[in-house]
């Protein structure tokens, strides 16, 4: 690695699949030691990923690196940098920096129940998680999975729901705000569908993320059913131009969701959530 | 990459005291101390305040002639010299799949020369970031360590000025590498920092056991009239002012079909886009929010994520006030915040 750490390893897209409307999913083969660099990529960790002339943007790392060698990312095409990347075709090259950030202390989950609640592209950095659990499978108690979206289009790795379900010990459930016709799941919100479920908050741990008015609500309602701070967790996303606690944009107070987070315990941010809003 | 703990605390090794190195001194005539800045401005680059459309900036000058004779503190701090508002941090090359990146450092050896104490206090500041505070920037610690600060003490104090306030003083010489006492009819010299010492020409300036006395001058800050506010900035512009402001975007432009260069730009927290993110939803989006947020990370964000200690990054240097068109003062809100706590 360069002693310039704004430099990105250099990567090439080896896969480009829709994952909902607006949301492709790249994978991306590093080359010039970024493999090596994310075979150690942890659940919860991020990355930018350059456009080449138009810029970079962070991304939840959506893999572990025992599923395969190229890094996932859940790219929603949103911005300048998102439509770039959205335009790239197989064989294109990219630019990625990092693993970057905390992640979610999986080996301190071991023994625990987990309750996942994911709410649109928020789920990319929760799959990871899901995967280690899977992978894992033993080490854990019941998994709990909760996945919601604004309409059945959005929601992500649908493909892979049977594979979720068919696990061990583990549920899912799904719920849209607007359905459609073929809509057989639930409907409403994140927090209507928890409250629906009601998982038990005897050793447990939740990990939430999703958009930051999801993972307000959700925090505060999982408090109320006596989930403990401190085994709920949360990734954060803000707006970051550097990842390394330098640019000074991605503040929760005196937290830097890069390098500070992103994930961190309702603990540690609980106060200061309503800033992030 | 190094990389972060889990959930855990960040490893903080940051000191803002700097010992001084060197405390041998000179008295020097004003025509020694042109000759020298002559001599100096021949051989490499030599910063100076400079008077650019009646606004006094640091600025290149080919000789002492071109200096500003008087001058309270540029309007700009010295932080550029370190941390340029805009920055290539490299270029790209595509051709067809391939795609090169080349990397480029800046290399030039510079003397910034009438670095006033708070400027210097700004530049440590921003060092517990870029240099500090894992991982080193490249580009600020060679920029840094490429260039030799002669501070000049204080004298008199501007209209907006309260360093005394913050923790400095007209005459702090703990941030330059030598510093210049105004004396009657000359300087007292002073080399702080080995670099400093090696700047100092050996024996053609007379060496003394003077010791400058300490300024018994205080804060002779008071709020200004109206119409002493200049007003010639957007509502964002404190932080391109401030020597401690650091807030900066990294965005590609294209130099040539094919050719592009990734750049590291000032950028104000301030602005009403800054915390934008896709989906367009803006945290902050309130001015309150983004003043509340900005004056908390002067006085407690900054100081606690980079180990500052009780000390604040504001310098005091009042150019924020200077330059705030609706007359929003820092000492004033502060005293707000200190009443209402």
């Amino acid at each position: 690695m360069s002693a310039n750490p704004m430099l990105p390893y250099l990567g090439k897209l080896v896969e480009t699949r829709d994952l909902a409307a607006a949301i492709t999913l790249l994978r991306i083969e590093l080359l010039n030691g970024g493999g090596e660099a994310f075979r150690t990529s942890q659940p919860g960790q991020f990355a930018f990923v350059s456009a080449f002339g138009l810029g970079e943007a962070p991304f939840g790392i959506a893999n572990t690196p025992q599923r395969g060698t190229a890094v996932d990312f859940a790219v929603a095409r949103l911005g300048s940098v998102t439509t770039g990347l959205h335009e790239l075709g197989e064989g294109d090259m990219v630019g990625v920096r990092g693993p970057l950030g905390n992640w979610f202390p999986m080996d301190k989950f071991k023994g625990k129940s987990l309750v996942v609640l994911g709410g649109g592209i928020g789920g990319a950095p929760l799959r990871p998680v899901i995967q280690h659990v899977l992978d894992h499978r033993a080490d854990y108690g019941r998994l709990t999975i909760l996945w919601a979206a604004r309409r059945p289009d959005l929601l992500v790795f649908t493909d892979e729901y049977d594979e979720w379900r068919a696990a061990p010990d583990t549920s899912l459930h799904l719920t849209v705000d607007t359905p459609d016709e073929a809509w057989k799941y639930d409907t409403g919100l994140i927090t209507q569908l928890l409250e629906r479920t009601a998982p038990l908050p005897e050793n447990s741990v939740t990990i939430t993320c999703g958009p930051p008015v999801m993972i307000y609500h959700t925090t505060n309602l999982l408090a109320k059913m006596g989930f403990p701070p401190e085994w709920n967790y949360v990734t954060l996303e803000a707006r970051m131009h550097c990842g390394l606690g330098k640019c000074g944009r991605c503040n929760l107070g005196e937290k830097l969701v890069c390098v500070d987070g992103p994930v961190f315990n309702m603990e540690a941010v609980g106060d200061l959530l309503e800033t992030y809003l | 990459m190094k990389k972060a703990k889990p959930e855990g605390e960040r490893a903080k090794s940051v000191s803002d005291k700097r010992p001084v190195e060197y405390s041998q001194r000179w008295t020097i005539s004003h025509k020694e101390l042109e000759t020298w800045l002559d001599g100096i401005a021949a051989a490499r680059t030599l910063l100076a305040p400079r008077d650019v459309s009646g606004v006094t900036l640091y600025r290149p000058v080919a000789n002492s002639a071109e200096i500003a004779p008087v001058f309270t503190r540029p309007l700009l701090s010295v932080k550029g010299v370190f941390f340029p508002p805009t920055e290539r941090m490299f270029t790209i090359h595509k051709t067809g799949l391939e795609v090169q990146l080349e990397e480029t450092f800046p290399e030039w050896e510079t003397v910034v020369f009438g670095v006033r104490p708070c400027d210097a206090r700004g530049a440590r500041l921003l060092d517990a970031i870029f240099l500090n505070t894992n991982p080193v920037d490249a580009f600020y610690a060679r920029r840094r360590e490429n260039t030799t600060l002669i501070g000049l003490a204080c004298k008199e104090l501007g209209p907006t000025c309260f360093c005394t306030s913050v923790g400095g003083s007209p005459d702090d010489a703990s941030g330059v590498d030598i510093m210049l006492y105004e004396t009657e009819g000359g300087y007292l010299a002073q080399a702080v920092t080995e670099k400093g010492r090696y700047l100092i020409p050996g024996g053609e300036w007379k060496e003394t056991d003077l010791a400058h006395q300490p300024s018994a001058a205080g804060s002779q800050y008071h709020v200004p009239e109206k119409d002493e506010w200049p007003g010639r900035f957007k509502d964002d512009y404190c932080a391109y002012v401030c020597p401690t402001c650091r807030c900066f975007v990294v965005r590609d432009e294209v130099l040539a079909p094919g050719e592009f260069e990734r750049l590291r730009c000032w950028d104000s927290c301030m602005g009403e886009n800054y915390r934008r993110v896709a989906g367009g939803h803006k945290p902050r989006f309130k001015r309150g929010e983004r003043q509340r947020n900005r004056f908390f990370c002067k006085f407690y964000y900054f100081p606690e994520q980079y180990g500052l200690g009780a000390a604040s990054a504001c310098t005091g240097c009042g150019r924020c006030i200077e330059v705030c068109p609706v007359g929003v003062d820092v000492t004033e809100v502060l005293v707000d915040m200190e009443e209402q706590v």
